[in-house]
């Protein structure tokens, strides 16, 4: 049976915590040393039996993965070979052109996407919170991922390391809210920049040079590598899968479907860009 | 040797939140482990353990999410303060506590989540998306409860005012 209770100090103590907790927030939203490195020694000190755990309960979460999404695999497995099918075409007619392309890039000393080393790293977690967008991987500054290095997988972009302790990276990826990718599309080469949406796998296309350009449904998004860009120029980001054109509106919504299944990933590649500016220590490749 | 239980089970469940439950997630949601003990431990103790351990958990989780520090843990703590409050005017306990607070609870430290973070910087989480999830997520934290509710009360321990 309950009891009643009174408890004496209520209201100091939520105010304390109350102030307490409005002052980490700014404190971490100037870009305070001391909050990183708290993250970062918290990160490292779990992630031992981070490992230990998600070995352990791999099989449960296998089993889970197949009664949750077994419904979807069968039209997986038909969109993807028809994807690869396409894509097998692509490739042949483009070898020609690239054999150029790379040539005369050679030439003028542009850099290209395949002479760019990284550190390969393994997926060990997905995000901890329900309103985020990143990855966990297994390796950190230690064995030379850092800071703003673009993470790429087979299939295209995956992402950015925005934060980095000694044995441990956190991706965001391209689909999360705030991070924007400069993209150019393929056909009509208008520049623009990817959008997530908070909770939406689609990415909306904005800032688009020409509104009225003729961009298709099926065209593909690259990296737009200008200039100082965070990421290597031509690498595939997604695809155009929806636009509409509202009347009355000059900027069509324009949607785009990254390439990379983000919610699949297992291995990934560290990109070391720029080349000459990526300080990182030699701990893989 | 309350708040060293109390670090044990902070500190399980930021490893079960992390390497386990991100694999657990249905239709996008997954449960929130230390928002679910906070109100287990207010129910058990009250507005000012509650507010307390809200704030711990909270910068536990925090450490691991890309939110500002604090989000969590303000969210929390306000949570546990108001689930202490309501605990303290209960005249009757029953089986179903645990489901109802954890889901409910659930639901408004999760939408105290997303106007905190908004506020503090985080974009675009005021979506239908987001709501949806939250949802779903209320409903896993009210499964979880079942759980994390008896673990609660050992970690609580024994004390005069414990509910039964």
């Amino acid at each position: 049976m309950a009891v009643y209770r009174r408890e004496s100090r209520r209201r100091p103590i939520i105010a304390l915590i109350v102030v307490t907790c409005l002052a980490l927030i700014t404190l971490d939203n100037s870009g305070n040393g001391v909050i990183g490195t708290v993250r970062h020694t918290a990160r490292d000190a779990i992630a031992p039996v981070q490992g230990v755990v998600s070995d352990a309960f791999n099989p449960v979460a296998n089993v889970f993965d197949g009664v949750t999404k077994v419904h979807g695999l069968e039209d997986d497995n038909a969109r993807l070979r028809a994807q690869v099918s396409e894509l097998q075409g692509k490739l042949s007619r483009n070898r020609g052109v690239g054999e150029e392309y790379s040539q005369l890039a050679r030439l003028l000393d542009i850099p290209d996407i395949e002479d760019v080393t990284g550190v390969v790293a393994r997926v060990i977690g997905g995000p901890a919170g329900n309103f985020e967008r990143t990855l966990t991987l297994n390796k950190g500054t230690s064995q030379g991922i850092v800071t703003g290095m673009p993470i790429v997988a087979g299939d295209g972009l995956v992402g950015k390391v925005t934060d980095a302790s000694r044995t441990r990276a956190t991706v965001t990826l391209i689909d999360s809210p705030g991070l924007g990718v400069g993209v150019r599309t393929e056909k009509s080469r208008e520049q623009a920049v990817t959008q997530g949406r908070s909770g939406d796998r689609l990415l909306r296309l904005g800032f688009i040079d020409n509104p009225r350009a003729a961009i298709e449904e099926g065209e593909l998004v690259f990296t737009a590598g200008v200039e100082g860009a965070a990421y290597p120029p031509d690498v595939p980001v997604a695809r155009v899968v929806k636009i509409d054109r509202n009347r009355g509106e000059l900027d069509p919504d324009i949607f785009v479907e990254p390439l990379v299944d983000l919610d699949k990933l297992v291995f990934v590649k560290a990109l070391r860009w720029p080349p000459r500016d990526v300080a990182a220590t030699d701990g893989g490749g | 040797m309350r708040w060293i239980r109390y670090f044990l089970l902070i500190i399980s469940l930021v490893v079960l939140q992390t390497a386990l439950f991100p694999s657990l997630r249905i239709w996008d949601a997954a449960p929130d482990l230390l928002l679910v003990a906070t109100i287990a431990v207010a129910y058990e103790r009250g507005a000012e353990t509650g507010a307390v351990f809200g704030f711990v958990s909270g910068i536990a989780i925090d450490c691991f999410l890309s939110s500002p520090l604090g989000v969590s843990a303000l969210a929390f703590s306000l949570v546990g303060y108001g689930v202490g409050i309501f605990q303290s005017g209960l005249v009757r306990s029953t089986r179903w506590i645990a489901p109802i607070l954890g889901g409910l609870g659930g639901l408004v430290g999760g939408f105290l989540w997303i106007c905190i973070a908004s506020i503090s910087g985080s974009e675009d989480l005021f979506t239908p998306t987001s709501f949806r999830i939250l949802v779903i997520a209320s409903l896993y934290d009210a499964l979880v409860a079942i759980v994390i509710f008896p673990f609660a009360r050992w970690a609580s321990g024994e004390h005069e005012y414990a509910h039964r």
